[in-house]
């Protein structure tokens, strides 16, 4: 039996439990805590993938009916950010990708490259999926590691870009946000901002907490999964709408969908709980080797979404998704998971605009438009990753992806750029050029951000 | 004391609060305190309010709940866990008087 029998032969359930307790044991974990987070990652892993079973299984059927009768073409399933994250970590380069990442930010907080440490473990999934993509389009694994390399290393520098502004709008100081979603929009919605203040746009105010009122069904998952199963039952069944069973088929879709998008993170909920011994380990070991310099801690963009003008946003994004979702030609997505997951879209836009709805809801829906049709031309390679990690694609199920991190801008950018030697080079001088630039004009950068002047000069 | 119930709040009600649920199981039990935790996230905190002594979050909490709210990063960078813990205890010892 060669590796790759083994590995594949093992397959995800048993090979990554493995891995994290080799890299506990390495982090000074004890041998029995370290046991239990291996056991449970590879529980997670089966949850995730019985849930994604039943969820393709159930939707498109009905979304390949509905296509027929109504000629809304949208063959590509969105599994969501949970299925995404079990697919990064599922593949070969989810292997790797918690120590890869670990030595990269080391090396560059060494290099004072970067004032970020990462510690949100769970979150190394971001540049894993970046990494897998790339795997799944060169066949090539070691350029899947370096892609998810180069990712990390720039979401270290969008930590600290972004630094600054976030700890001064929510408060929380000695923090950054490396998370590879939620930062990747932060160039696309500096720019849109300056228009919008060009505009004006700044001048209308919105209240978060009438909003809510006005608005708090779309934030609800579980209301989102049984309408969205409801409307997507109608739609395939409009031809036999006079049937009884026609209906029952209906409000069936519409339990199962609301099951989905409840139970679907509780699973992912199951994983995450075995990788915090590690993500303990890392922090210590991280914290233990920093320097008397500042750094930031790098935590997870969750901490943030609970701010209402992130939340208000996000729920008034959901329908102008759907509506995007249906009038844009190019796209093929049919949302769904990750309709939960716009407020993560939005919380680092909310600095930048000052908290104001108006301009951040203008920006997100930008965001989701171009996310829409990244996701559409990424779903090959989306699909081609999660059949790789052995997921269960159920035969007649022709695409997948998600609104999360399949349609990350920056993901995006990197498989593109990996493409061939050219590019890659083209690609290592872009870390080295925003790196360059960022240090030379730090505060000013800091500054479009959306920190104020005063909270930059306190921070020197 | 009795069982308490803490209400764990973050921006999902999976990712981050599962780290502090588990963290105040810990080392809440290492103080002799029995609590019962469970996890939510902010968009849900009105509709679970019942029975809770407090809660705990990662991330802001609308201002009109009745429930004691410690919000704290401690748990999740290393930093001023005993002070969070200090301060969860004391709430919870004032909540258990008034019953």
């Amino acid at each position: 039996m060669t590796f790759n029998d083994i590995i594949s032969g093992l397959g995800i359930t048993v090979l990554l439990p493995i891995v994290i307790f080799v890299l506990a044991l390495v982090f000074k974990i004890n041998s029995k805590k370290a046991f239990r987070s291996a056991v449970f990652i590879g529980i997670g892993f089966i949850g995730i993938n019985l849930i994604l079973g039943y969820f393709l299984n159930n939707l498109a059927p009905a979304a390949g009916k509905m296509v027929e009768f109504t000629g809304v073409n949208l063959p590509i399933v969105d599994v969501g950010w949970p299925a995404a994250a079990a697919i990064a970590f599922a593949g070969k380069v989810g292997l790797f990708v918690i120590p890869v990442t670990v030595l990269v930010n080391f090396l560059m907080y060494a290099f004072r490259w970067t004032n970020t440490i990462n510690v949100d473990v769970w979150n190394y999934w971001h540049f894993a999926f970046t990494g897998g993509l790339v795997y799944a389009l060169t066949g090539n694994v070691w350029l899947g590691v370096f892609a998810s390399a180069i990712n990390s290393a720039l979401v270290l520098l969008l930590a600290d870009w972004t630094a600054p502004a976030v700890q001064e709008y929510y408060k929380i100081p000695g923090i950054s946000i490396p998370h590879g979603f939620s930062a990747a929009y932060l160039p696309i919605a500096i720019p849109l901002n300056w228009v919008l203040d060009k505009l004006h746009f700044d001048k209308i105010k919105s209240d978060p907490a009438t909003i809510r009122k006005k608005w708090g069904i779309f934030g609800d998952p579980i209301i989102i999964g049984l309408a969205l199963g409801i409307v997507v039952g109608f739609l395939g069944n409009m031809k036999d709408l006079g049937s009884i069973q026609a209906w029952f088929n209906i409000l069936k879709l519409g339990m199962s969908m609301a099951g989905v998008m409840y139970i679907f993170p509780k699973m992912v909920a199951i994983l995450m709980d075995g990788l915090i011994p590690i993500s303990e380990g890392v922090r210590e070991f991280m914290k233990a080797r920093a320097s008397k310099r500042k750094f930031h801690i790098g935590l997870d963009s969750a901490i943030l979404v609970g701010d209402p003008a992130a939340i208000a946003s996000a729920m008034i994004l959901v329908p102008i998704a759907v509506i995007l979702m249906v009038i844009i030609p190019q796209n093929q997505i049919l949302l769904a998971v990750d309709l939960a997951v716009l407020p993560f879209m939005v919380v680092m836009t909310i600095p930048v605009t000052r908290g104001n709805i108006f301009k951040t809801v203008i920006i997100g829906t930008v965001i989701i438009a171009g996310g829409l049709l990244v996701g559409t031309n990424l779903s090959p390679l989306f699909t081609k990753a999660a059949i790789q990690a052995q997921f269960n694609m159920p035969s007649g199920v022709t695409q997948i992806s998600s609104i999360c991190d399949g349609s990350n801008p920056l993901s995006w950018l990197i498989v593109k750029l990996m493409n061939n030697g050219f590019s890659i080079a083209i690609l290592i001088a872009i870390f080295f050029l925003f790196l360059y630039f960022y240090k030379k004009y730090e505060k000013g950068w800091g500054k479009i951000a959306g920190a104020s002047k005063e909270y930059l000069e306190k921070s020197e | 004391m009795l069982r308490k119930r803490i209400l764990v709040v973050c921006g999902t009600g999976i990712a981050t609060s599962t780290v502090v649920a588990r963290k105040l199981e810990e080392k809440l039990e290492e103080k002799g305190i029995d609590i019962e935790t469970r996890q939510c996230k902010v968009a849900e905190v009105e509709g679970m309010l019942e029975k809770v002594d407090l809660i705990v979050a990662t991330t802001p909490v609308p201002d009109n709940i009745k429930v004691p709210v410690v919000r704290t990063l401690a748990f999740l960078t290393g930093i001023g866990e005993d002070e969070a813990i200090e301060e969860i205890t004391k709430k919870l010892k004032k909540r258990g008087g008034n019953e």
